[in-house]
């Protein structure tokens, strides 16, 4: 049975306090006894926005089911089931009780500007059985990558380096426009074996891992296939920022490893 | 010419300075509006003041982001010791201020009152006010750009590796008093342009503003078809950035390379779009 260890690492905007990362990064390990299977997500607050990391964040949790309490169900991965699920999660921002102590300004941003993120969600399923494998689905540019023997064989949605930033798709708060934007909705999936690793990432590290992988695979995935702690990853994103390498935008990566053996330690950082 | 590429952050911040035009013919109505010129330009810096604030507004419960420091200075009449000269146009509790962080500017306007539309709809809305109109005497532009100057090398200085400061001037006259302090109007227009940061010059911007209806001319790349005193205006204006022709173009207007940042004979609603494409800095790297 293949089992998945997942881990978040996000660092904030070069400049900005961390209070002021807008993605959103969230993961569920899959349960045996609910069947419920396992699923990551990732999702990128637009900055123009207003409570965009509430919203990149609210979307996250729900997709993984971490709301579930609060009686909301995650949604199955169909355009139907996404569709009401969407709407769920618009009427529920709206109406956060937070927004009572909007001061006149915020509320004017509120109604009138909203807020907008890029979303992917990924299940993965049948680990126990003949065929494991991932499904995702996927509003503008925050990229799923497959690799398996340190090579990526999969890429969704398939970006290329210079397309990134000119992806204008992505989940809205506002009701009306959400029917037209899930008509762009993108389907994706791939078989997964032993030591696979997906990583999930925002679009500023996508780009940068897109444009990395095709001059220097073997050190690119080595390198994200060997961070253990948040302050290495923070590190490598301070470096490649430094170069130029690396734009400096929030950055958010969820790496899950697919192995068929249980870890030999846990690790918590404190 | 910079890079022009340095996003805004909280360590990193923009600045920008509107200079406005309050001598005496800015009391003249501006064509078919019904309202003076000076009505119309105060209601234009309100407008993209209160659109900055917006910009930066980002969560309930949290302050407005301190993204931008922002001035307004005006030159023509004064409000503080009546005559002629250059003062801070921001009334209230921030009456004789110079640069000042957006965060405060947001809780300081001089008062929230119900303003015309800016697009000639007959609608009105409450909006926070930080300007009010006010029109006499010459125009000491000369005068508006050394003390702007000395505001932006300050700035610059403390924060050097910002996107640079971006001055943006709104008048409807000729220089009244170049030169001044032995400088002409160009000479000090390139010292305020020679002030700069890690990310390039000071950006300098001219808006001319016309009372009678006639074609508006906006970021043009060449001098030609200008009647006065655009060819001058245009010779002292700073070409737009590559991310600022492509934020003209995204608002409709048609943008050639080395355009300038310059918009001349605009009605009110060009006006404000004019100053939104020239305060939008880069929110995350091109």
């Amino acid at each position: 049975m293949i089992h998945t260890q997942m881990v978040i690492y996000y660092s904030a905007k070069h400049g900005n306090d961390e209070s002021e990362w807008e993605d959103g990064g969230a993961c569920f390990p899959g349960d045996p006894v609910t069947g419920r299977g396992t699923r990551l997500a990732v999702a990128d607050g637009a900055t123009q926005g207003f409570g965009s990391a509430r919203w990149a964040q609210q979307l996250v949790a729900g997709f993984v089911g971490a709301d579930r309490d609060a009686g909301v169900e995650p949604p199955a991965l169909s355009a139907r089931g996404l569709h009401g699920w969407f709407e769920t999660m618009q009427t529920r921002w709206h109406q956060d009780p937070r927004l009572a102590g909007a001061n006149a300004l915020q509320k004017l941003k509120h109604k009138e500007v909203g807020s907008f993120a890029t979303f992917l969600g990924c299940e993965l399923s049948d680990l126990d059985g003949p065929g494991p494998r991932w499904n995702a689905v996927a509003l503008g540019d925050t990229v799923l990558f497959q690799v398996r023997n340190n090579n990526l064989i999969a890429q969704f949605p398939a970006i290329a380096a210079k397309d990134f930033g000119f992806n204008p798709d992505g989940v809205p708060t506002r009701p009306e426009a959400l029917a037209g934007m899930l008509e762009r909705l993108l389907v994706g999936g791939g078989d997964l074996v032993d030591g696979d690793v997906l990583y999930v990432a925002t679009d500023a590290l996508a780009q940068w891992m897109v444009e990395t992988d095709q001059r220097d695979r073997g050190s690119l995935w080595t390198v994200l296939a060997g961070l253990d702690h948040p302050d290495a990853f923070r590190t490598l994103v301070a470096d490649r920022r430094r170069s130029g390498e690396l734009k400096n935008d929030d950055v958010t990566l969820l790496r899950a490893w697919a192995v068929t053996t249980r870890p030999a330690h846990l690790v918590v950082c404190l | 010419m910079g890079s022009y590429q340095q996003s805004v952050s909280r360590s990193d911040p923009g600045c920008v300075v509107i200079l406005l035009d309050r001598s005496d013919s800015m009391k003249l109505l501006w064509a078919n509006t019904g309202a003076t010129l000076a009505e119309g330009a105060a209601l234009a810096v309100n407008n993209i003041l209160l659109d900055m604030c917006i910009k930066a507004t980002t969560e309930v419960n949290a302050p407005v982001r301190p993204y931008f420091d922002v001035g307004v200075f005006s030159y023509g009449a004064r409000l503080s010791t009546p005559g002629e000269g250059v003062e801070s146009a921001f009334g209230g509790g921030l009456a004789g201020r110079g640069l000042v962080p957006l965060p405060e500017l947001a809780e300081n306007p001089i008062t929230v009152r119900a303003e015309p539309s800016i697009d000639l709809m007959s609608v009105t809305a409450k909006m926070p006010v930080w300007v009010d109109p006010v029109h006499g005497y010459r125009t000491p532009m000369c005068e508006a750009i050394a003390l702007v100057g000395a505001h932006v090398f300050d700035w610059a200085g403390a924060h050097p590796n910002s996107f640079p400061p971006i001055v943006i001037n709104i008048t409807d006259g000729m220089v009244t008093d170049s030169p001044h302090e032995g400088a002409t109007l160009i000479e000090w227009v390139k010292r305020l342009t020679s002030v700069a940061t890690n990310d390039g010059p000071t950006l300098f911007f001219n808006v001319f503003l016309s009372p009678a209806e006639a074609a508006e001319i906006v970021f043009p790349a060449h001098p030609g078809g200008l009647p006065p005193p655009g060819p001058d205006l245009f010779a002292l204006s700073s070409e737009l950035p590559p991310a600022m022709i492509e934020n003209a173009r995204v608002d409709g207007f048609d943008v050639q390379p080395r355009a300038r940042g310059l918009a001349f004979n605009v009605g009110r609603s060009t006006l404000l779009k004019v100053l939104q494409v020239g305060t939008r800095v880069p929110d995350r790297p091109s």
